[in-house]
């Protein structure tokens, strides 16, 4: 019933030697790290989601001959290359505050109230340095001390939720929950009106469409 | 090391007409094909008109109907527990168990835990880990002046080739505003105009801009809310726990499931007195071969599960075959470009640098004109020996002011800078990649299924799209009747006592099995697709 993806064709796929758990592996060129695992007969059931870089469950950390330093990936989304070795990282286990959200106009305290070690931020960047999404972490948290929720908000729209940024931070602070809380919170926050909406609930309600609906449903 | 070279100038070749066209077919406005032309076209070269790719289903509620070959050695499948000794005493109860982590199944909790019924929810892989989170066009609600629910309603059926359950498609309209609402509430982050207003765009096969987004992670802000509140609330989620059989009382009526831990390969009997199933659809199946740009996890699990146990399907020889899967890079074969790329200006062209379709047409049609361009040789092929046209984005940013790409599709963007592509020059390729089913267990305007006790909720479900879903209806959909199988799951089970555990049904279902014939080809739910390497 399965279709294996991997590539087809001769010309492209030249093998290269990966190291994987501390061993040398050849896998074919052009395919991706998780691909790869299945290459080498690994049947992926943790660190593995959505194949589509969104879902953050199969981070790792690698290091290769382009990138000099060892960095954060999503595996998913990052073509083997020759000599690279790569080690896939823990998923997200820092704990949710519970943040029940209110009626009444969102207070941007409410971030610290919640996640007060957010206070703690020394500034290192290495939550910055080790988002995979490229993510500005450490400009959010900053923001988030400051009470600039909408700021916080803003730099969170591409958050995949993988948690390495708390995973690194010494302070313990968990900007990912930060950055989601500021991003619920701003919802109500957010200046103007959704109007058209509220007119739209009404007619609906009162029964602006219940001829036309007879019409359109008997035809 | 010649050929490949020839391979690539050729493409290359083809790039290059397409930059040298742009700007004559910038501002050039394509027709919409008529109805007859698009049934034609539709039937010539849409995968579901491919009669050698379906199947006769022989046993179950739908004997005697077809589907695609796939599906149909899913549902004649062997239960991987017909060896196993389970015991049937329940390890758990609970009033209702929720099947499925995604979209449906956490506004689905959400609505059990308000209706003061407990709940638990369990998934295969993660919470959240489902299509709902790549969702990128957007959602659609009747929302601006010029438009309403009964215009919606009348695009979504045209869209649906008038096949779908009008009850069904009525209610989800209907609730759009109010569950767009419920979403703000909940912390939902849709873009807005500068008035405040929730920023409308228009999408394939729709007449009015009708689309709620945020940016071209709509699917991510989502589930990332709904996660959030469902831990809020502090619902009890079951990871890595699949579904493997369901539980009837032997008279017709779902009374629990059996779930598979997936550490230590134990299973779990869970009684409950509804149950609700939002497992998703079943693009990992690869149906006629094609890539797909679904999740890991799209192996339509409750398909077969729920058929063994009587629940009758609806549609289920219909799917949406997305226009624009990409093709190059090999790494990113089947990913979604997202539709609305084409609502804002982006053009589909042939290997000859030439349009061919209006890019507005809804789905089934521009998948089947792009299929039509390769088959009569107007195709670009990769070195991989994929074949797919052009998708010219950069005229986006032509029509748009420049830097409009990367301001509103950051994440096609970021996905394709990854391979050193930028979209804002080149074009890219793509071809048709399984999408979504478009049919499904049949439900009723509660959710509920023809089993009583089961209900369905998302992709798992069918009828509300007819032959053919629009774009932005499937987020509306999983909220909408997330919403009214949570309800109507909790009103029934305060009606309800436990009632007892039996796999009468399955041993039925063999005898089945038997009497027609139909040896089972493989086990299901299958849980997962088979990529593993054998060598």
């Amino acid at each position: 019933m399965g279709k294996t993806p991997s590539p087809r064709g001769g010309m492209m796929s030249r093998s290269i030697t990966i190291e994987f758990d501390g061993a040398p592996h050849y896998v074919p060129e052009g395919i991706t790290v998780i691909q790869a695992m299945w290459h080498l007969g690994h049947p992926m059931i943790r660190g593995i989601g959505c194949l589509n870089g969104v879902c953050g469950a199969c981070t790792i950390t690698m290091r290769s001959p382009s990138q000099g330093e060892s960095r954060t990936a999503l595996a998913c989304q990052t073509m083997v290359e020759d000599s690279m070795s790569f080690t896939f990282l823990p998923p997200d286990a820092s704990k949710k505050a519970i943040t029940p959200l209110s009626a009444e106009v969102p207070d941007e305290k409410k971030l610290l109230h919640f996640y007060p070690e957010t206070k703690r931020c020394v500034a290192c960047q290495a939550c910055t340095t080790i988002c995979p999404q490229g993510i500005d972490v450490m400009g959010g948290v900053r923001a988030a001390i400051n009470g600039e929720i909408s700021a916080v908000a803003e730099r969170f729209t591409s958050c995949v939720m993988c948690g390495l940024c708390s995973m690194v931070c010494d302070a313990r602070i968990r900007p990912h929950r930060v950055g989601i809380l500021a991003r619920r919170l701003s919802v109500a926050a957010h200046p103007g009106s959704t109007e058209q909406l509220y007119v739209r609930i009404d007619e609906i309600n009162t029964g602006r469409y219940k001829e036309e609906w007879e019409r359109v449903m008997s035809s | 090391m010649l050929m490949e070279k020839l391979g690539m100038d050729k493409i290359e070749e083809s790039k290059n007409r397409v930059q040298a066209l742009r700007a004559s077919r910038k501002d050039i406005k394509w027709p919409l094909l008529s109805e007859e032309e698009k049934h034609h076209l539709v039937h010539q070269y849409h995968p579901d008109y491919k009669k050698e790719a379906y199947g006769e289903i022989r046993i179950g509620p739908n004997r005697g109907e077809k589907t695609v070959l796939e599906v149909v050695k899913l549902l004649e499948g062997e239960s991987s527990i017909a060896s196993e000794s389970i015991s049937l005493s329940a390890a758990r109860q609970v009033d209702v168990l929720i099947i499925g982590g995604g979209g449906a199944g956490a506004t689905a909790a959400l609505s059990v835990k308000e209706a003061g019924a407990s709940v638990l929810m369990a998934t295969k892989l993660r919470l959240g880990d489902s299509n709902t989170v790549m969702a990128e066009g957007g959602m659609q609600v009747a929302i601006s002046p010029d438009d309403s629910p009964i215009q919606h309603f009348m695009d979504s059926l045209r869209g649906g080739h008038m096949e779908n359950d009008r009850t069904l498609l009525k209610t989800l309209v209907e609730s759009g505003p109010s569950v767009a609402k419920w979403l703000l509430d909940i912390g939902v982050l849709f873009d807005r105009e500068e008035d405040g207003n929730l920023s409308l765009r228009p999408g394939g096969g729709s007449s009015r801009a009708r689309l709620l987004r945020c940016k071209d992670y709509t699917g991510l802000e989502l589930m990332r809310v709904l996660k959030d509140a469902v831990l809020d609330e502090e619902i009890e989620v079951l990871e890595f726990s699949p579904v493997v059989e369901l539980l009837t009382d032997g008279e017709g009526i779902c009374t629990g499931a059996i779930l598979k831990n997936l550490d230590n390969n134990k299973y779990l009997t869970v009684q409950a007195k509804t149950v609700i199933l939002s497992t998703g659809g079943m693009g990992r199946l690869h149906i006629q071969g094609f890539p797909t740009s679904n999740h890991y996890g799209a192996t339509a699990d409750g398909l077969p599960i729920a058929y063994r146990a009587g629940a009758a399907l609806t549609l289920q020889d219909t799917f949406q075959y997305h226009p624009t899967g990409a093709v190059y890079p090999e790494a990113m074969a089947g990913i979604l470009v997202t539709e609305a790329i084409r609502s804002v200006g982006a053009q589909l062209v042939n290997s000859n640098g030439e349009r061919f379709v209006n890019e507005m047409e809804t789905r089934d049609a521009v998948a089947s004109a792009v299929i039509r361009e390769c088959q009569e040789g107007r195709g670009v092929e990769t070195s991989s020996g994929r074949r797919g046209v052009w998708l010219d984005m950069p005229l986006v940013d032509l029509l748009n002011g420049e830097g409009t790409l990367k301001d509103r599709f950051p994440n096609m963007d970021r996905q394709y800078s990854r391979y050193k592509i930028d979209i804002s020059k080149d074009p890219v390729l793509v071809y048709p990649t399984l999408h979504y089913q478009n049919g499904g267990i049949k439900i009723n305007v509660d959710g509920e299924s023809t089993l009583k006790g089961l209900f369905v909720a998302g992709e798992a479900s069918g009828g509300i799209h007819g032959r053919n879903r629009l774009m932005g209806n499937s987020l509306l959909d999983i909220i909408v009747y997330g919403k009214r199988a949570g309800r109507a799951a909790s009103l029934r089970a305060s009606e309800t006592e436990f009632r007892k555990l039996t796999l009468r049904h399955l041993e039925e279902y063999q005898k089945e099995q038997k009497s027609a014939g139909v040896v089972p080809q493989i086990v299901s739910p299958i849980l997962f697709p088979d990529y593993v390497n054998k060598d």
